[in-house]
C-alpha cells in the first residue's frame, strides 16, 4: 500500500511484513502495512507565540494547510521532498520542536523564490513566515549554524560597514570562509582572484576577462576590490542601524 | 494585520522621468547591464535620474536576518528619491525592486512600522517619508512608457534569426502582495483582476518577449522555466541546489532551440554564467547556451556595436553566437 507523503512519516513507525498470515488467512499484499500512531506529549505552545511576535510571522495564523505552497516549492519538487513548507507551518503551530529539529538540515534550504507566498490563497506570507520560524529556532538554539545564515551575516556585515556590497569581495571572501586558501597581496590584504587554492572552475572564470583583454572591466573591478565602494555620510546612519539591529538581537561585529 | 493585505494600486503610467536605483551590482561586475540600460533608455526617449548616494537594498540576505534593518535601508533610498523630487523609483534588478516593494508594502499596511521608521530616519539624519514612492522594475517601465511600437520604430538592425529564451527569474512578478501583479484566484481560465495597469502577467510574463520580438528576435517556448529560481540568494551558500536549478534552466533553453538566454537581473545572470561554466567543465550535456541582458540585445538592435553594450563583459561569451548570425 502506498503511503501519501511518505517523507512525513518516521521510518521506525512503519511496520511492514513481506508475508502476513492471520488466522490462517494470507493477507499479504494490501494489508501487510501498519503505521503506528504517534503520541505527542512534548509540545511548546510558546513557540507559536514567538513566531507571531515576529513582524513577518503574523500571517501564519491564517494558514489552512492546503499545501499550495509545498506544491509550488522548487526545493520540494526538484531537490528534497523533506523540505515541506506546509508541514513546517503545521509543526510550528503545534509547537512540535523535536520534529522541527529533525528537519533542521533541510529547513534553511529555502531559495526565497516566493512562489509559495504568491500562490497562497489565504494571504499567508509563507516565505516570510518560514524565515520567522527559522529565526525563532536559531534564537532558541534548536538549529545550529547553517550555510545560508553564515552567508547572510557575511553579507550584512558588508552592508553595515560600507553601505554597499562589492561582488568580488563577497565571492572571494565567501570562498575563503569555506576553507579555500585565497592568496592575498601583501600590502592591502586583498584577494588575488587568479591564483591560490580557489576552485578550478572559478579560477578559469575569473581569468576570462583577462583572456578577452577586457581592460575596462578588469580596471573597474580591481578598483572596487581595492577601494570598496561606500555610501557617503554613512556613519551617522550606521549608528541607527546598529541600534535597531542590537534591539533585534542581531549580531554585528 | 493577520492577513497579508491587498492594497489599492496606483493606476496610470509610470512617467518618462524617474529615479534610477541601479543597485550595487550594476556599478561593478554587471556594468554591462547599466551601460546598456542607459543606451536603451536614451534611444526610447526616457530619462533616468541617478539616485545619488544610495545604499544597498539589503537583498534577501539582510531580510533573513533583520526586519527593521532592512526596512531602514530601503526607507533611506525612498527618502533620497523624494529629496530628488521623484515619486517613482525604477530598479533594473529583481532583488532591488523586490526589496523596495516589500518595504513599500510594510510601510503602507502597518502604521507602527511607518511611524517607527520615520523617527529612525530622522535620527539617522535623513528626511522622514511623507509619502511612499512606488517602485517598478525597469522592464515594466520600458514596456509601458515606450512599448514594442517604439522599439520597432527605433530598430535599425533587427535581431533576425536570433532565437531567444526569455528568463524572468523569481521576483519580477512575485509575490503579488508586494509586486502588485494579478491577484491570484487559483483558476487559470477565470479572468483575474489586474492590480495595476503597469503590471505584467504573474505566471506568464510577456513584456520581455514583446520587446525583443519588436526588436526582430524570435522567442522560443520557455515555460515554466522562465520564472524558475536560479538558486538566487543561495547561489554561493548552497551550491548543489543552485547547480541543479541552473542545469534545468539551461537544458530547457537549449532543448527548446534557444541561441541565447535573455536575462533581466544581475544576480540571475551571474548565477547562470557561473554555474554554466561549472556544468560545462563537468561535461553535463546541453548547457552551453550563453546569457545576455535583454538591454544588450535591444542595444544591438538599435544599431550599437558589441563594444558599446559591453558584450565582452558576459562571462558566458555570447559573441560567437551573435557573430554567426551577423548581429555583432
Amino acid at each position: 500500500m502506498a503511503i501519501h507523503e511518505r517523507s512525513l512519516v518516521d521510518p521506525e513507525r512503519v511496520l511492514r511484513k513481506d508475508r502476513l498470515v492471520i488466522d490462517g488467512v494470507d493477507v499479504s499484499g494490501d494489508w501487510n502495512l501498519i503505521i503506528l500512531p504517534r503520541v505527542v506529549n512534548d509540545y511548546d505552545l510558546e513557540f507559536y507565540d514567538e513566531v507571531i511576535a515576529q513582524p513577518e510571522g503574523k500571517t501564519i495564523v491564517n494558514c489552512y494547510q492546503c499545501s499550495y505552497c509545498t506544491a509550488s516549492c522548487p526545493v520540494h519538487n526538484y531537490w528534497d521532498e523533506r523540505y515541506n513548507p506546509r508541514h513546517f507551518i503545521y509543526l510550528a503551530r503545534l509547537g512540535l520542536i523535536d520534529e522541527l529539529q529533525k528537519r533542521a538540515d533541510v529547513m534553511w534550504r529555502c531559495v526565497s523564490c516566493h512562489k509559495c507566498t504568491h500562490r497562497c490563497p489565504k494571504g499567508v506570507l509563507v516565505e516570510e513566515v518560514l524565515k520567522a520560524i527559522l529565526r525563532v529556532m536559531a534564537k532558541r538554539g534548536i538549529i545550529e549554524e547553517y550555510p545560508s545564515k553564515k552567508f547572510d551575516k557575511f553579507f550584512l556585515d558588508s552592508v553595515y560597514e560600507y553601505g554597499r556590497i562589492e561582488d568580488g569581495e563577497l565571492l572571494f571572501g565567501w570562498i575563503e570562509k569555506q576553507g579555500y586558501q585565497v592568496v592575498k597581496d601583501p600590502i592591502l590584504k586583498k584577494p588575488i582572484p587568479f591564483i591560490g587554492g580557489v576552485p578550478e572552475w572559478l579560477k578559469e572564470l575569473a581569468a576570462k576577462p583577462l583572456k578577452n583583454m577586457n581592460i575596462g572591466f578588469l580596471i573597474l573591478n580591481a578598483k572596487h576590490m581595492l577601494f570598496h565602494p561606500r555610501t557617503k555620510n554613512w556613519n551617522k546612519f550606521k549608528q541607527v542601524l546598529r541600534k535597531v539591529m542590537e534591539e533585534e538581537g542581531v549580531y554585528t561585529h | 494585520m493577520a492577513v497579508a493585505q491587498v492594497r489599492k494600486p496606483p493606476m496610470g503610467g509610470i512617467g518618462k522621468r524617474v529615479a534610477y536605483y541601479p543597485g550595487c551590482s550594476l556599478e561593478g561586475a554587471a556594468r554591462a547591464y547599466d551601460v546598456s540600460t542607459r543606451i536603451v533608455a536614451k534611444e526610447l526617449g526616457l530619462e533616468l535620474d541617478y539616485l545619488e548616494d544610495y545604499n544597498c537594498c539589503g537583498a534577501m540576505e539582510t531580510k533573513n536576518v533583520t526586519f527593521w534593518g532592512t526596512m531602514l535601508l530601503n526607507a533611506r533610498n525612498m527618502s533620497l528619491a523624494k529629496r530628488q523630487g521623484h515619486s517613482v523609483i525604477v530598479a533594473p534588478c529583481n532583488g532591488c525592486s523586490f526589496s523596495l516593494q516589500r518595504a513599500e508594502y510594510f510601510l503602507e499596511t502597518d502604521k507602527n512600522v511607518f511611524e517607527r521608521i520615520n523617527s529612525l530616519l530622522k535620527e539617522g539624519g535623513v528626511d522622514p517619508l511623507t509619502e511612499i514612492p512606488h517602485t517598478y522594475h525597469i522592464l515594466e517601465w520600458f514596456y509601458h512608457e515606450a512599448g514594442p511600437e517604439k522599439v520597432r520604430e527605433r530598430t535599425k538592425k533587427p535581431l533576425r534569426g536570433l532565437k531567444v529564451a526569455n528568463y524572468y527569474g523569481c521576483l519580477y512578478t512575485r509575490p503579488h502582495f508586494y509586486a502588485r501583479t494579478y491577484s491570484h484566484s487559483g483558476s487559470e481560465e477565470q479572468e483575474r483582476p489586474r492590480m495595476r495597469e503597469t503590471a505584467d502577467d504573474d505566471e506568464h510574463p510577456y513584456y520581455m518577449e514583446a520587446l525583443l520580438e519588436a526588436a526582430g528576435a524570435t522567442n522560443v517556448e520557455f515555460e515554466p522555466m522562465h520564472t524558475q529560481c536560479c538558486g538566487g540568494p543561495h547561489s554561493l551558500s548552497d551550491e548543489q541546489v543552485s547547480e541543479k536549478f541552473v542545469m534545468m534552466i539551461l537544458q530547457t533553453a537549449k532543448r527548446n532551440g534557444a541561441d541565447i538566454i535573455a536575462t533581466e537581473c544581475p544576480l540571475c545572470h551571474a548565477s547562470l554564467e557561473m554555474y554554466r561554466h561549472r556544468l560545462m567543465m563537468k561535461g553535463v550535456p546541453d548547457v552551453d547556451v550563453p546569457a545576455a541582458y535583454f538591454t544588450q540585445l535591444m542595444g544591438l538592435a538599435f544599431g550599437y556595436s558589441a563594444g558599446d553594450v559591453k558584450l565582452k563583459d558576459n562571462l558566458s561569451d555570447p559573441i560567437p553566437v551573435l557573430k554567426r548570425l551577423g548581429l555583432a
